[in-house]
């Protein structure tokens, strides 16, 4: 029992309320974007996200209670090679929705393997001795082999915010330092050649031509009409483009109080498409119905977030603990970013959900579980001298 | 340990510069460029639909309404409340399925535009706009249907002016009607409702005076077009900017008398003819009709082709208002104006001629209508007696030209500019003219023929009231109006004076004076009637007030078709006219027996008549020629 209070007081209680108040506003505007829509499964979709961060709430605890380095210790192979295979299986038994096979009955697996990537990674790199190229391969391995399957969905979103955590936590870790210094400086320039490409293929007026530079992108269709999109957003207003527009619009007409819950006319006009509005798009619902203001009062939660995130970080004395959780806070922030920075204009659409507000069971089961995760490092990092350190002299 | 601090650290600041740049990108465009997105927020979900202004009403000179609006209930359908999912179609079907259903209840045919092309053109690209189901429904169907309303969520009732004329066919040739057509600017709105626009008559000339302007509403539509639903609406905060209320249309009150316009109307009923009222003062129109008449009524909302084709149909021509769009030899009517050129010319007032029944001239021979001849006669007894030898004989001594100077100078041969679209000019011949239209030079029995108002002369019956205003008020010729002057306003100027001496002209005024009392108008003063059905002995009833005019009969055509359209020009009173008017009744009898009795019963109306005691009917009831 006195082990149970210790383990409670050493919870961050900030990171956790600041979560919890990301779902109600998730739960809140979830029932907004669900209000315009024709089906009652639809309507109550915020009642599952309630339910689902319910439950969500005891995986937080278990994965809270539980020690990490036992967990990684026991589960971190396992589970990448069961989230692998789960990628593998749905391709091939999984259920196609819009436009992607990315559900396996009621789940989705990639929101599994993008933890499962992040524990497995820190549990590698952590042990000593793999700092070398070799240690770099692995980690590419590690990384390629679910991104592929992630691809294959096709899920490029889910594929673009893997890579940022495993780098994290390979830079974390000095993994072949120069070398990967070296390589993600490759990797930008290559990014701005694509991005240029296209540039210069759109602005090309002889298809022929336009043609041939699009022959050495390495994109598919729909990737480059989306980077053509967020290139020249006012050539396509209507098709690729509109999505874009509506949501910008939605935004920046939400001013600085916004328009009120549940008034917001782009999205009870269906401008803002109502199959995105729950999900992708739910950042507009947001910022147009409750403006500037609740903008940066869903920053400051993610603030609340990231801050002691990376305070437990800095405190946990164990490598191990250290790149799990700047792992898990760059796969969050990742998606934070994406997300609003696509609704804003700033990236091109991606479909990746927002943390935590978006509606999306698996996705937020497995945030829960990462940031218990998180909470298990804060609460187990310490070895029990340092523990009755802390007793004895609490901050 | 690997992992140092500095790079946590150094990570938070990646975090931090994230959010900073999400933070600054959202405050440009939820701050800063916030007015602009909400512009094109509003441009998007807003479509302003153009609504006419309520069209004037049209005034006789009293007041009294010839033409208004009145409420018309039509029966609409909301398309948004039958949005389906899926494609179009499925809108479609379930609007016309409701529109179906409700054809039943009510016991009505559904309209036969209403077809499903139609209902699916409109889903498809004015879905803002409520579908017109039923335009002007019965009192009857429409208290059905308030009935069952609730049965039809998304049917409604609806009121929208129509044009109706509450007298009918009275002055039917002066209102024209009004027909629904696409606004001029049309494109300065996204939807608009058709407007009602003047097609004939003076709800055509007057138009843009009676449209008044149209105005602007504002409706919220969706992303697939339809406008929300009233729940939907309700929960929307931001305002539609404001509705642009439309102006009505101005009141036209026109110089109509409508009691002297019925009076006109019931003299030409059953005839082929037309008759102008002119106040020779300033050219206002008192009355001008035309036979046979249609009732506007019958045109609006929108003229049908089976309507149009039996307005249209010869030889009747419903449509066509012959006072001012169909030209007429003037016969004899016209002999006043070559009267005034001959004693302009150098005639003698006491100068005689020898009517010997006929005139001839190389191998012309033109008959005097009294066979036996008029004898040795002046010019003012010629005029009373209508000698045609006489004035053939006038127009040949003073020549072609004076003659057809003075038929100009009386506005004869130009349209008199009367407010009223179709007007013809009719046609003064001459020398140029006959020869481009009949590649025949002008032989003098042309100018014979012309001086006793036959031949090539051609005039409308508003041109010969203009002449006898002209004739009234001493030689100044007005251009005849039917918009009402309002008070204030200067009386017009005359568009020109003829260019003769008063007493010129006032010889030629007694000379009718004549006619019309004693000469071949007589029954312009005066009317006889049997005191008892069968009997001789005739009452006399004769106008209370002086007048003056002139008779005529023109024969057209030969053979078969041999017609006479008979005329008559008069005014009163005498002294000081205030009434100039003009008639003609194709094939009639005479001027005199079949015209003169109509002004008379015009006048009558106007001035009134009294029975003259001791009345002894003169002669025999049928009076000869002209």
């Amino acid at each position: 029992m006195k082990d149970v209070l210790s383990k409670l007081r050493r919870m961050d209680w900030v990171l956790s309320a600041c979560m919890v108040s990301l779902i109600v506003m998730g739960v809140v505007f979830i029932n907004s974007a669900g209000s315009v829509r024709p089906t009652d499964a639809l309507r109550n979709l915020w009642r599952v996200h309630a339910s689902t961060a319910l439950a969500g709430l005891a995986v937080y605890a278990v994965f809270a209670f539980l020690d990490y380095r036992k967990l990684l210790d026991w589960g971190a192979l396992p589970v990448f090679v069961v989230s692998c295979a789960l990628l593998v299986a749905v391709l091939f038994a999984g259920t196609d929705r819009f436009g992607g096979r990315r559900w396996l009955w009621f789940f989705q697996p990639s929101e599994i393997a993008k933890l499962a990537v992040i524990l497995f990674t820190a549990h590698v790199f952590a042990a000593p001795g793999n700092a070398g190229f070799r240690g770099f391969l692995a980690g590419a391995a590690i990384l390629c082999g679910p991104a592929a399957l992630v691809l294959a969905e096709p899920d490029l979103g889910t594929a673009l915010v893997l890579a940022p955590s495993v780098l994290v936590i390979l830079l974390a870790a000095r993994v072949w330092l120069k070398g990967l210094v070296t390589l993600l400086a490759v990797a930008l320039l290559a990014a701005g050649l694509v991005l240029w490409a296209v540039d210069r293929a759109e602005r090309e007026p002889d298809p022929d031509a336009r043609a041939k530079i699009y022959r050495f992108v390495p994109l598919r269709d729909h990737q480059i009409k989306r980077l053509r999109v967020f290139l020249f957003p006012e050539t396509d207003p209507t098709g690729a483009g509109y999505n874009l527009r509506q949501a910008q619009i939605a935004v920046g007409s939400g001013g600085i109080w916004g328009k009120g819950l549940k008034k917001g006319s782009q999205k009870l006009l269906g401008y803002l498409p109502p199959s995105v509005s729950m999900n992708d798009f739910i950042f507009a619902v947001l910022a147009e119905e409750s403006g500037f203001m609740g903008v940066l009062l869903m920053l400051a939660l993610f603030l609340g977030i990231f801050g002691p995130g990376l305070r437990i970080a800095v405190r946990c004395p164990d490598d191990r603990g250290r790149l799990v959780v700047i792992g898990i806070l760059t796969l969050i922030f990742c998606h934070l970013y994406v997300n609003v920075a696509m609704s804003v204009g700033l990236v091109p659409i991606t479909g990746l959900p927002l943390p935590f507000i978006s509606a999306g069971r698996t996705f937020l089961i497995v945030l829960m579980a990462a940031l218990g995760i998180v909470q298990s490092v804060a609460i187990h990092h310490a070895n029990p001298a340092v523990e009755d350190r802390d007793a004895e002299q609490p901050i | 340990m690997k992992v140092s601090s500095w790079f946590i650290l150094s990570l938070g600041g990646v975090y931090l510069l994230g959010f900073l740049v999400l933070g600054s990108a959202l405050f440009r465009l939820q701050y800063e460029d916030t007015s602009e997105f909400k512009a094109d927020l509003a441009q998007q979900n807003t479509r302003r639909i153009r609504v006419p202004g309520l069209r004037g009403r049209i005034l006789d000179r009293n007041g009294a309404v010839l033409a208004e609006c009145r409420p018309s209930h039509c029966i609409q359908c909301s398309v948004e409340e039958f949005q389906r999912r899926g494609d179009a179609t499925n809108t479609v079907s379930a609007v016309e399925e409701a529109v179906d259903r409700l054809a039943a209840t009510l016991g009505v045919a559904r309209p036969a535009r209403l077809t499903r092309v139609h209902i699916e053109r409109h889903v498809k690209q004015a879905s803002a706009m409520p579908l017109m189901l039923w335009e002007d429904v019965s009192d009857e169907t429409f208290a059905r249907f308030a009935e069952h309303a609730e049965e039809f969520p998304g049917l409604e009732a609806a009121t929208r002016p129509e044009r109706t004329y509450p007298h009918g066919a009275l002055a039917a040739h002066i209102l024209g009607y009004t027909g629904r057509s696409r606004p001029d600017d049309a494109d300065s709105a996204h939807f608009f409702e058709h407007d009602m626009r003047g097609r004939e008559g003076v709800e055509r000339y007057y138009n843009r005076f009676l449209s008044g302007v149209a105005g602007e509403r504002k409706v919220r539509v969706d992303a697939r077009g339809f406008r929300p639903t009233k729940q939907r609406e309700a929960m929307m905060e931001d305002d539609l900017d404001a509705d642009v209320a439309p102006s009505p249309g101005l009141d036209l009150r026109l110089t109509i008398d409508k009691d002297v316009q019925a009076v006109l109307e019931a003299q030409l009923d059953g005839l082929t003819g037309a008759g102008v009222v002119l106040d020779p003062r300033d050219g206002a129109v008192i009355a001008l009709a035309s036979a046979p008449a249609f009732n506007p009524n019958d045109c609006v909302p929108r003229l049908t082709q089976e309507v149009y084709c039996t307005l249209t149909n010869a030889p009747a021509k419903r449509l066509q208002n012959r006072a001012i769009s169909e030209s007429y030899a003037p016969g004899s009517t016209f002999k006043p104006i070559t009267a005034l050129a001959a004693l302009a010319n150098g005639w003698l007032p006491d100068d005689e001629y020898t009517c010997q029944g006929v005139y001839t001239l190389g191998n012309l021979r033109l008959h005097c209508w009294d066979r036996w001849g008029h004898g040795p006669i002046s010019l003012r007894t010629a005029l009373e007696k209508s000698c045609n030898t006489f004035f053939c004989n006038l127009g040949t001594a003073i020549g072609t030209n004076a003659v057809i100077e003075a038929a100009r100078a009386f506005g004869l041969g130009s349209a008199t500019g009367i407010d009223l679209g179709g007007e013809t000019a009719g046609v003064v011949p001459d020398n140029e003219w006959k020869y481009a239209t009949f590649n025949e030079r002008w032989y003098p029995g042309d100018t014979c023929q012309m001086s006793i108002g036959q031949g090539m002369l051609l005039v409308t019956p508003l041109q010969m009231a203009v002449v006898a205003a002209a004739l009234a008020n001493g030689g100044k010729v007005f251009t005849p109006y039917l918009f009402a002057r309002t008070d204030g306003q200067p009386p017009p100027k005359p568009a020109r004076t003829v260019p003769y001496a008063s007493d010129t002209i006032e010889l030629v005024r007694e000379g009718m004076r004549d006619v019309a009392e004693r000469g071949t108008g007589r029954r312009i003063l005066t009317r006889w009637e049997e005191s008892e059905p069968g009997s001789f002995k005739k009452r006399r009833f004769n106008l209370n007030v002086t007048c003056a005019g002139k008779t005529g009969t023109a024969e057209i055509g030969r053979g078969e078709t041999k017609r006479k359209n008979t005329w008559v020009i008069a005014f009163a009173p005498f002294e000081s006219p205030t009434v100039a008017i003009a008639m003609i009744v194709e094939r009639g009898e005479s001027g005199g027996s079949t015209v003169a009795p109509r002004v008379h019963a015009v006048l009558a109306h106007m001035f009134g008549e009294t029975e003259i005691a001791a009345a002894r009917p003169r002669g025999t009831t049928l009076e000869r020629g002209d």
